[in-house]
C-alpha cells in the first residue's frame, strides 16, 4: 500500500514538474470573433513544431499558445503564423502557468 | 440679387441630391421591403453532451431532420424539427468518419456534404451517418483545398466548393476531378469573379450559383454556364462593410429559399438578410449575442420557407418564420 502511494506521489510530482516547464504565450490578435478566422490562426499555430495547445479567447481577443517542454515560440514565428492567417499580431508575451487542456483539433 | 437666389437654389438642390444619394447608399431609402421573421423556437447551450454545442458552424435540413455542424466537438448532431435530439455521428480527427471542424453543410440526393476546415477536404456521408467518400486534400493545386467553408451540388452531382484561404471557388466532378475555378488562387480580389475569403456557395432552382464572398462583404451570382451575373453588398459591392440595409459585414453562409430568395448570414451584424434573386434587399432578422462574439453564422431554408440558423456566440439553433 505504501509502495503504491509512493508511486502515485512520485507520478504526481513528476507530472507537476513537467507542466511547470511548459512554455505558454499570449498573442493579441484583433477581429477573432468569426470562426473562419479564429480557426485559421489555430490551424497555422498548430503547425509550429512543439505547439501542444492553442486556445482562442474571443472576448479578450487573445490566443493562448502552449509549447512542449524545451520548445519556445519566438515573436517573429508567431507573427508569421498570424500574418498567414490574414491578421496582424497586436501583442506578444510569455505567460506564467498552465492554460488548460488540449483543444488543438 | 437674382444671381444669388439662383445660386442658393442650385446649392440646395445639390445638397438634397447628395443627401438622397447618401441615404440610398446607406440603405435608408428602400421601397422593396418585407416584414421581418420572428424566432419561433431555439435550443442548445455550450457543452459536449447531447443537444449541446461547442461552436455550431453549419446547418442543413430535410423535411424531418436538422443536421448541425458542432465544430469543436467534431461531430454532426441530428434533431427533429422541434429541436429534440435524435442522434449524432463523427468524432474529432482526420480519419474516415472523423471530422476536423465541420463547416457549412449541404444535403443533396440523400447525401450530406461536410467541408472540413482543418482537414482540407469534403467528406460525403449518407443521411444515416456512414462515410461514403473523401474529396480533396490540403494544398493549393487544382482539386485541393485550404480550409473549405461550403459546398454546393449541381443536379449532375458536380461539386462547387468555397475554398476559403485559396480565395477561389472550385468546380469539381463528383469524384473530385478538377473542372475549373473562379478567382485567383491565393489572391484576394474585389472585381467580378474575384473573391476575398469565400465562405459558402449554393444553387438556386434555375441553376444560378450564389457565392458568399466572406470578407469581400458581398454576394456574387453566376449563371448555369459559370458566367458572372451580378453582385451585391454595400455600395457597388466593392467590399465595403457596414450595418446598413443590404450591407454585409462578413458573409459566412448563403442559402436559397423555395421562392428563389437569397438568405445571407451577416455575421458581424448579428442578422440574416433576405434578398430577392437580383440582390434587392427584402428584410433582416437575428439575435443579439448574450455571450462574447456574434450570432449569425449559418443559415438553411426548409421546403416550407422556414429559416434555420445557428447562433454561434450562444451555441444555439434557431428557427424563424415570417411574421404574419
Amino acid at each position: 500500500m505504501i509502495k503504491k502511494l509512493s508511486l502515485l506521489l512520485s507520478a504526481l510530482i513528476f507530472s507537476v514538474a513537467v507542466l511547470a516547464v511548459d512554455n505558454h504565450y499570449v498573442l493579441g490578435v484583433d477581429g477573432l470573433a468569426c470562426p473562419f478566422c479564429a480557426y485559421g490562426i489555430e490551424k497555422r499555430l498548430n503547425k509550429i513544431e512543439g505547439v501542444t495547445d492553442v486556445q482562442v479567447d474571443v472576448g479578450e481577443s487573445v490566443v493562448h499558445v502552449s509549447m512542449r517542454e524545451g520548445k519556445t515560440l519566438t515573436e517573429d514565428r508567431a507573427s508569421q503564423a498570424v500574418d498567414e492567417a490574414g491578421f496582424t499580431l497586436r501583442s506578444f508575451s510569455e505567460a506564467e502557468g498552465e492554460t488548460g487542456g488540449n483543444d488543438a483539433q | 440679387m437674382k444671381a444669388i437666389g439662383k445660386w442658393l437654389v442650385h446649392a440646395a438642390l445639390t445638397l438634397a441630391a447628395m443627401l438622397a444619394l447618401l441615404a440610398w447608399v446607406g440603405g435608408a431609402i428602400n421601397w422593396n421591403q418585407e416584414p421581418p421573421y420572428s424566432l419561433v423556437h431555439s435550443w442548445g447551450e455550450k457543452g459536449n453532451g447531447a443537444g449541446q454545442f461547442n461552436d455550431p458552424t453549419g446547418i442543413a435540413v430535410t423535411n424531418t431532420e436538422v443536421f448541425v455542424s458542432d465544430a469543436r466537438n467534431g461531430r454532426i448532431q441530428v434533431f427533429d424539427h422541434e429541436g429534440r435530439y435524435k442522434w449524432e455521428f463523427g468524432t474529432t480527427g482526420d480519419g474516415i468518419g472523423e471530422l476536423g471542424r465541420p463547416m457549412n453543410l449541404t444535403i443533396h440526393d440523400e447525401k450530406l456534404y461536410v467541408p472540413e476546415y482543418m482537414n482540407d477536404r469534403i467528406q460525403v456521408f449518407s443521411l444515416a451517418g456512414k462515410s461514403l467518400a473523401l474529396i480533396g486534400g490540403p494544398g493549393e493545386e487544382p482539386g485541393q483545398f485550404n480550409a473549405p467553408g461550403g459546398v454546393a451540388l449541381a443536379d449532375d452531382g458536380d461539386l462547387f466548393v468555397a475554398d476559403f484561404y485559396n480565395h477561389r471557388v472550385q468546380h469539381l466532378r463528383a469524384d473530385g476531378a478538377f473542372v475549373k475555378q473562379w478567382g485567383t488562387t491565393g489572391e484576394t480580389g474585389k472585381g467580378a469573379g474575384e473573391f476575398t475569403y469565400p465562405t459558402d456557395v449554393t444553387f438556386a432552382g434555375d441553376g444560378t450559383l450564389y457565392v458568399a464572398d466572406g470578407y469581400g462583404n458581398r454576394v456574387q451570382a453566376f449563371d448555369a454556364g459559370g458566367d458572372f451575373l451580378h453582385k451585391w453588398g454595400g455600395p457597388f459591392a466593392l467590399g465595403l462593410y457596414g450595418p446598413f440595409k443590404g450591407w454585409l459585414t462578413t458573409a459566412t453562409s448563403v442559402a436559397v429559399g423555395p421562392e428563389g430568395n437569397v438568405f445571407v448570414a451577416d455575421f458581424y451584424n448579428d442578422r440574416i438578410q433576405k434578398f430577392a434573386a437580383d440582390g434587392g434587399y427584402l428584410t433582416a432578422f437575428g439575435s443579439k449575442p448574450e455571450n462574447p462574439g456574434h450570432t449569425a453564422m449559418a443559415v438553411a431554408i426548409g421546403s416550407d420557407g422556414t429559416v434555420w440558423s445557428v447562433n454561434f456566440a450562444d451555441n444555439r439553433v434557431e428557427k424563424w418564420q415570417p411574421v404574419k
